[in-house]
């Protein structure tokens, strides 16, 4: 593949954030096919449209998922990317990783592919970018032989779980985050790998309500921490704060001057539900009163901390807006312990109270989210053998039109119009 | 009653081969018995894949189902363009 | 034993999962999991956790582009290995941490960081911008109505005093997706750049009979705009195939991903929406979606000036007018749309108002409002 001219692609050099185009052009010494990438991508840019196409068959045998195929349209102008399939390999919990497994991840993919990558794709795998056909199959026995990992999921599959840092380096997390997306990784390999369902399926972790995985945006299953029992409060640490000793907020809003720390103005004031108050020196929550959305808390973080009965809420049915619009996830069970002693049961149980409702009645191509829309959330409560409770909606129905059950009506639906038009002449 | 394994494979490779379109959703299979759960359709439908009797097709958002002798293949058909031109 | 192309089961394993996440861990997380008790950012890009065992995690965040070659992922290696015991980690925001266990250790490691030109900005944290989370675009996508990488690219540039400081009122979340299908889930973000097309597909004819099964591509449509048809193709003979109704199209290109006979792609149809408001956090305020504020920009590559001074006007707005604490949306709540509208300078179109299912949601039934400039 020859050097290619860049004019376009040239004026993304400049700047002081990182440049892609450097870092292509720096891949391209040892990758000649990345000049392919950029030839194209410069053609793209200059007709303003892309220049890709998609084949679906592409795969490692018996895998639904994990790859997804890429052509070229230009093919004879631009070879080296003729054809240019996308790796989905499924990340560790939280995205750690020793020098020793990224070394042999890149020579694998210096190897078997264009040694360009995405650290990480939105839904959090690591994302291997440009390789042919006849490389796939070496490539997944090299990747399972010898690196010890496995693909992750696309198509109609369950996706590649995802968590947030959790107990790792966060003081908040509620729960493991991390070995639950890994738990239920392993116990969902098969559902990964080939398809099982209408559509997508994601699950998400995130340890505290701050959510720092978007969990109640995006996954399905959305499993996010919180606790039952008071904040915890060191009340010689508040003072500090009120003294202005600890910056606040963690040092969150260190580059500007917004004079003095007001406990009252900025943690009290701003409590959602007014449910804290200063008694003296001391800071009071009613614990009763909290709904847990973390805002003293991220403020003073030396000060308070999440309670000791830890759990997780779950809420379900999260999707980005195609095709019925946006849909965050809707509160299912409120508290659910979280245990990786159980094996992550009490969640396993949901799940597949789930699935096997989802994959009976769910139309091709519907999120669960829509599926639960278009059958109302009453019915979906009933699937999953749930008492109703307000704390499911955000406010009662304001329509009369319930669709009553003739077993809840005395005398039931069956009636006899002669018996009514002996009371009711025509 | 809910067919056996094998009665279920040949009714799902069955509809694969006659049904007018080439892929298949999983869904298009529950019809082939309406007594196995979707979870078992599923897994026999993958055993099939496994077997080389079907083969995935995805979208990458979506993933669909055919019979091998039934699917247009990206590449080969690129070939074959190829040598029509030759 | 390598892999045997003529014998491709010998061997084979499949459903083994993700590496265990533990043994990546650098001693310091491993010694105190779960035993963290607080953290401090000392400066932006700079966090300290401290654990009840009295050790402290000293992490250093650097921003990066999504798409990275090995080579730089090898130079990250080659930092790792020197200053953090060989490991490293990605946030789920496309940032790298370097973690050291003392503090002494964090000085060497920046100045490392520095010397390597601007390969390794460090910030990224509280309340300022921190790197954009997005899609493929033009880089390897099939569908997408702008490039990402670049849109990206040319943000950052701008904004990259946010990415290294704090001085906002809180922190601010931008996405990017490249198409309706926001694979990037970008709907509940600060700012959402968001890739669209405007025309209808058009349908070929000729290949429609060789790519696309028309069951499907009939069914794709969310909207029912996709109809049989019987149509001539260039060579004159009539063939099956379909009919786009275009005044029902949303544009969502869902027919192209199942039928790619219908492309709907063009330079001219094509190029960016804004949409702001949104957050995940459940802080103060419930999560919230991104609004559609402006309609379209249109592309204009290598460097996309007008989303540039988009993105950059609202977050300017905002970082001025709003309160500690207060994230876009919450800001745009307080103070009303109008005045959001308003105070940013950005016309109110009628494609601004929803029309799209659940639209009554956002319409204004009260007669409370604020007289602004709109109010003729």
């Amino acid at each position: 593949m020859a050097k290619r001219d860049t004019p376009l692609l040239d004026e993304l050099e400049k700047g002081p954030w990182p440049s892609f185009v450097t870092d292509l052009k720096r891949q391209a010494e040892k990758k000649p096919e990345c000049w392919d990438i950029l030839g194209q991508l410069e053609l793209s840019y200059h007709d303003r449209i892309t220049h890709w196409k998609h084949g679906g068959i592409v795969g490692v045998f018996g895998y639904g998922g994990g790859i997804v195929g890429r052509y070229s349209d230009l093919p004879k102008e631009f070879p080296g990317v003729a054809h240019f399939h996308t790796i989905r390999v499924n990340q560790p919990s939280s995205k750690f990783y020793n020098t020793a497994k990224l070394r042999a991840l890149c020579d694998l993919w210096e190897k078997h592919g264009s040694g360009m990558t995405n650290f990480h794709g939105s839904t959090g795998d690591l994302i291997l970018l440009g390789t042919t056909t006849d490389h796939l199959e070496p490539l997944f026995y090299e990747l399972t032989h010898e690196l010890h990992q496995d693909l992750g999921g696309s198509g109609s599959n369950l996706r590649s779980p995802a968590c947030c840092i959790g107990k790792a380096r966060c003081e908040w997390s509620c729960f493991d985050t991390q070995a639950a997306c890994h738990g239920l990784t392993m116990h969902y390999q098969d559902e990964l790998h080939r398809p099982a369902f209408p559509y997508k399926f994601k699950f998400k972790f995130s340890g505290c309500p701050n959510d720092c995985v978007a969990a109640l945006a995006r996954s399905d299953f959305a499993v996010i921490g919180t606790w039952k029992d008071d904040i915890r409060i060191d009340q010689a640490a508040v003072q500090s704060y009120i003294k202005g000793e600890f910056p606040s907020n963690g040092g969150a809003h260190s580059g500007r001057d917004w004079g003095p720390f007001d406990i009252q103005k900025e943690v009290i004031g701003l409590c959602p539900t007014e449910c804290m108050w200063m008694e003296g020196d001391e800071l009071k929550i009613d614990t009763s009163e909290c709904t847990r959305c973390m805002h003293c808390i991220n403020v003073m973080p030396r000060a308070l901390r999440p309670g000791v009965e830890t759990g997780a809420t779950v809420n379900v049915g999260a999707k980005a807006p195609i095709l019925e619009g946006a849909q965050f996830a809707t509160l299912t069970i409120p508290f659910i312990k979280v245990d990786p002693e159980s094996e992550f049961e009490e969640l396993i149980e949901q799940i597949e109270k789930i699935w096997d409702w989802w994959m009976e009645i769910g139309k091709n191509r519907e999120r669960v989210g829509e599926t639960i829309q278009r059958v109302g959330l009453p019915t979906f409560m009933k699937i999953m053998e749930l008492e109703p409770i307000p704390q499911m909606v955000r406010e009662p129905r304001s329509n009369p039109y319930i669709f009553w059950q003739e077993d809840e009506v005395p005398g039931g639906f069956e009636r006899d119009v002669r018996e009514f038009r002996k009371k009711h002449a025509q | 009653m809910a067919l056996s394994t094998e009665d279920l494979k040949l009714a799902i490779i069955e509809k694969a081969t006659k049904s007018p379109k080439p892929q298949l959703y999983i869904k298009d299979f529950y019809k082939c018995d309406p007594d196995s759960k979707p979870r078992v359709i599923k897994n026999v439908a993958n055993e099939l894949v496994r077997e080389g009797e079907l083969m995935f097709w995805s979208s990458g958002s979506t993933t669909m189902y055919a019979r091998p002798d039934r699917i247009k293949n990206e590449e080969t058909r690129e070939d074959a363009e190829e040598h029509k031109d030759d | 034993m390598g892999y045997d192309p003529a014998n491709p089961m010998v061997d084979r394993i499949t459903d083994i999962g993700p590496p265990h996440f533990e043994q990546f861990f650098p001693p310091v997380i491993k010694n105190n999991y779960g035993k963290w008790l607080y953290h401090e950012i000392t400066q932006p890009g700079v966090l300290m956790h401290k654990s009840e065992t009295g050790d402290e995690c000293w992490t250093v965040r650097i921003g990066a582009a999504r798409l990275v070659s090995i080579e730089y992922i090898r130079e990250i290696c080659e930092i790792a290995d020197k200053h953090c015991e060989g490991s490293v980690r990605w946030t789920t925001r496309n940032n790298v941490e370097f973690m050291v266990d003392a503090k002494d250790k964090v000085k060497p490691l920046m100045d490392d960081l520095a010397s390597r030109s601007n390969k390794f900005p460090v910030g990224g944290t509280g309340a300022g911008m921190t790197s954009i989370v997005h899609t493929q675009g033009w880089v390897h996508c099939h569908t997408p109505a702008t490039d990402a990488s670049g849109v990206v690219k040319a943000v950052m540039d701008e904004l990259f005093d946010y990415f290294t400081s704090h001085t906002m009122p809180a922190q601010v979340r931008v996405a990017l997706a490249c198409c309706l299908n926001m694979c990037g889930a970008v709907h509940a973000s600060d700012v959402a750049i968001l890739g669209i097309h405007r025309k209808p597909p058009m349908v070929d004819h000729d290949a429609i009979a060789g790519l696309c099964e028309l069951p499907l591509a009939i069914a794709s449509c969310p909207l029912g705009a996709v109809s049989p048809t019987k149509a001539t193709n260039s060579k004159g003979v009539e063939v099956k195939s379909v009919k786009v109704k275009n005044e029902r199209c949303m544009f969502c290109g869902n027919c192209y991903t199942m039928c790619p006979a219908m492309p709907l792609s063009d330079p001219d149809g094509d190029g960016i929406a804004i949409l702001v408001g949104g957050k995940v956090s459940n802080r103060i305020s419930y999560p919230k979606f991104s609004k559609l504020v402006i309609p379209f920009l249109p592309n204009t590559p290598p460097r996309w000036p007008e989303t540039v001074a988009a993105v950059k006007n609202i977050i300017d707005t905002y970082a001025k007018d709003a309160r500690k604490y207060e994230r876009i949306g919450d800001w745009a709540e307080r103070i009303g749309w109008e005045k959001f509208f308003e105070k940013t300078g950005i016309p109110f179109t009628i494609h601004c108002i929803d029309d799209y299912r659940l639209a009554y949601d956002t319409w204004r039934t009260t007669t409370q409002f604020k007289f602004t400039s709109h109010i003729k």
